[in-house]
């Protein structure tokens, strides 16, 4: 497995799949996953799709600047995203940061185990 | 321990380091430790802090403005932070984020064995 690889993979299917269609991102999370947004704590798959689906935008587009990777241990992939959102109706987009656990499933896939997301105020 | 109070401690005691004696960092990394420094890999505590100590400045001061944390799985913990840092001499400081991935040590101390750096860009 190349982290490389794996972590571009799984990049550009996240962003996308955010980007078109948010409840399509609860195959990514399972029971365990944490994803701490802005700060606030959720967990489990279930609650994490629906605070991401509950916000406050309709539309929105992710471009991503830097994509940083490395083995966790364990099999597991580190992926740090940095870009920005731009959000229907608005002027300027927003910049952000991100970051990513993924851990292999049994099928030979990912899924995120930890998600940590924080907007970089200018 | 509390992970948020063992990230917090970590966070205070990296940054003061690096800010007062980059060279000290070399005890928090191991062998199998990883940085990604701008994009740049390097591997191992060796190289690591001949990386840091040798980045084009004297001294240094980092601002963490926000610090968040999640356990990584296998005891492990994740901390992602963001900041300012502000280089002697220069008029504004630059922002930045950072992530690591600590794990244990058998003496009950945590060691970094992924980090990765990137400055945020206006």
């Amino acid at each position: 497995m190349d982290p490389d690889a794996v972590a571009k993979a799984f990049v550009d299917h996240y962003y996308s799949t955010f980007d078109s269609n948010r409840a399509g991102l609860a195959n990514l999370y399972q029971d365990g996953s944490m994803l701490t947004f802005e700060g606030q704590k959720i967990l489990g798959s279930q609650n994490i799709v629906a605070k991401l689906v509950g916000l406050p935008f309709q539309q929105c587009q992710h471009n991503i600047t830097t994509v940083d990777c490395q083995p966790s241990g364990a099999g597991g992939v580190l992926v740090f995203v940095s870009g920005t959102l731009q959000l229907a109706g608005e002027q300027h987009a927003l910049k952000f940061s991100q970051m990513f656990h993924l851990m292999p499933t049994a099928q030979g896939s990912f899924y995120v185990l930890n998600d940590i997301f924080r907007l970089n105020y200018t």
